[in-house]
């Protein structure tokens, strides 16, 4: 479980995140939208722990990570892929994945290297490949296997969808579905509307820092059916 | 031109090359590791030398122990550079122009705080075999052997070392892409500080092997830096291997250019070719699928 109790961060003043206030409870799968500037990435960036939080503070299965170095995230049970997915190119499929096998050695057995190629069987053929040489689809799957040998209990995905073909961006949230159904927390950041609104159960709105607005369970006809709300917070029609 | 005088040559290129290789493959860990040129591996290099030339000459300790001692000290001191300086810079986001700098500058002071303990005379450590053979006409000592053996020790090292532990992945991964090692639960600062404390070892064994041959000085660190970062580059920076091979095309180009030209164009002749080498295959003489190397 994910909380998140006014949270303010920025790269320099005034803060760009001004007290967010958001949970996410297990076995949910949450979306963020927001249009570009609103604050998402930099959300990312602070629960990743990659930017310090200025005030307010994170909790991950009732532990404050506010000041828990990145690195240590992982063991409290967070993974996160990042928009441009951070793999580490000059390396093999199987050498990214080792190393998150590792890292996620210390927390209870969720998946291993033959559930992850049953899930996504790209991946399973492409293990002796080096990363940059992978299509965009594929880099993203090895980067949620990356992601799920950590043994995470919440997963922050930041614009899974982003340059992916429409059969693609399917398949990746038909697992997203799955995992949500084991009792996985997933933080579905996303600038697509359509996307978002057709996969989690409730989302947060953010614009310029703030929540604006919250999609309560079930919600997202109401939502997306007032043309008001849609253009004043994501631009869209 | 003989066939003996060209072996001589072959022999003497190949040995100073395996010098600049060592230097450029120190030079590789570090880049590997970080991706920072270090502009003071040569003076890290003389910092271990003259460090054991201490320790035998004025200390009267037994070699193995002096030598044992030149590695351990540049190598606290490389580990203390990334502790105090490096991570500074990275907190504050420096680029890289400012990394260059700083390497540049601790070498300038490496070489003169060796100056003034050592001033200005060369000294030389005590070989470690005093054995000469003669191959097809070239005299080739037996501290030629040992650097190559211990070279290729290194060499393979470094490849075990980078393919098949988690610690050497794990390094090779945090400079790859330091946010994406620290969201999969490597610890990037320590992988960098390791990196700088192996690159200082290595430096440190490179300056050992050739004190015998050559006397250490205050001068010697950057014109090991410089023919060390060629090998590394020529070979593709990150590629040991290459480093090896570009350290001895080096070393060769140098030696057949005091044979057929003048000893006095040896360096421009050298250099002239790696530029044309470089222009040629930019990615390195192994080219893009070494770039990896390990």
């Amino acid at each position: 479980m994910l909380t998140v109790s006014n949270l303010t961060a920025g790269y320099g003043v005034p803060n760009i995140l001004q007290g967010l206030d958001i949970t996410v409870r297990p076995g949910e799968m949450v979306g963020l939208v927001g249009a570009n500037g609103a604050g998402k990435t930099t959300l990312v960036r602070v629960l990743a722990g990659l930017l310090p939080a200025r005030g307010g503070s994170i909790t991950i299965n009732g532990s404050d990570t506010t000041n828990v170095p990145a690195h240590a995230r992982p063991k409290l049970g967070l993974a996160i892929v990042l928009e441009n997915r951070n793999l580490f190119g000059e390396l093999t499929v199987a050498e990214n994945l080792r190393l998150a096998e590792r890292a996620g050695a210390n927390r209870p057995k969720k998946f291993d290297i033959p559930r992850i190629v049953e899930m996504f069987p790209a991946v399973g053929e492409k293990m002796a490949v080096r990363c940059d040489l992978l299509s965009g689809g594929q880099q993203q799957m090895v980067a949620i296997a990356r992601a799920l040998l950590l043994q995470p209990d919440v997963v922050i995905m930041d614009e899974p969808s982003t340059g992916l073909a429409p059969k693609v961006v399917k398949a990746i949230l038909e697992v997203l579905r799955g995992l949500c159904s084991e009792g996985m927390s997933i933080v579905l950041i996303e600038q697509n509307i359509g996307i978002a609104s057709s996969v989690t159960q409730r989302a947060y709105v953010l614009s310029t820092g703030r929540i604006v607005h919250h999609v309560a369970d079930g919600g997202w006809p109401a939502f997306l059916h007032d043309p008001h709300l849609v253009s004043r917070y994501l631009g869209q029609h | 031109m003989s066939m003996m005088l060209l072996a001589q040559a072959c022999a003497t290129g190949i040995t100073n090359g395996l010098i600049y290789a060592l230097v450029g493959l120190g030079m590789a860990v570090i880049f590997k590791g970080s991706r920072l040129i270090n502009a003071m591996h040569g003076e890290l290099a003389v910092v271990g030398a003259a460090t054991a030339v201490y320790c035998v000459e004025i200390a009267m300790w037994p070699t193995w122990l002096a030598v044992t001692m030149g590695m351990l000290i540049a190598m606290v001191l490389s580990t203390l550079v990334d502790i105090g300086l490096v991570r500074r810079l990275f907190n504050r986001n420096a680029r890289e122009e400012s990394f260059l700098l700083l390497t540049v500058g601790l070498g300038f002071t490496f070489s003169a705080a060796v100056l003034y303990v050592f001033g200005r005379e060369e000294h030389l450590l005590p070989a470690f075999g005093d054995e000469i053979y003669e191959v097809a006409g070239a005299i080739i000592r037996e501290q030629t052997i040992w650097i190559v053996g211990i070279a290729a020790f290194i060499l393979i090292g470094l490849k075990l070392f980078y393919k098949y532990t988690d610690f050497g992945l794990a390094m090779m991964a945090a400079s790859i892409d330091p946010d994406g090692a620290a969201t999969t639960g490597i610890n990037v600062r320590l992988m960098r500080t390791a990196t700088f404390a192996l690159g200082g070892l290595m430096a440190a064994v490179a300056g050992l092997l050739v004190t015998p041959m050559i006397g250490v000085s205050y001068q010697m660190g950057p014109i090991l830096t410089l023919k060390g970062f060629a090998a590394a580059v020529l070979g593709g920076l990150t590629n040991p291997l290459g480093a090896l091979v570009g350290g001895i095309t080096i070393g060769l180009l140098e030696s057949l250019s005091i044979v057929y030209i003048s000893s006095g164009l040896k360096d421009a002749v050298a250099l002239s070719v790696l530029i044309v080498i470089m222009i040629l295959v930019p990615d390195g003489i192994l080219g893009r699928s070494g770039r990896k190397g390990g």
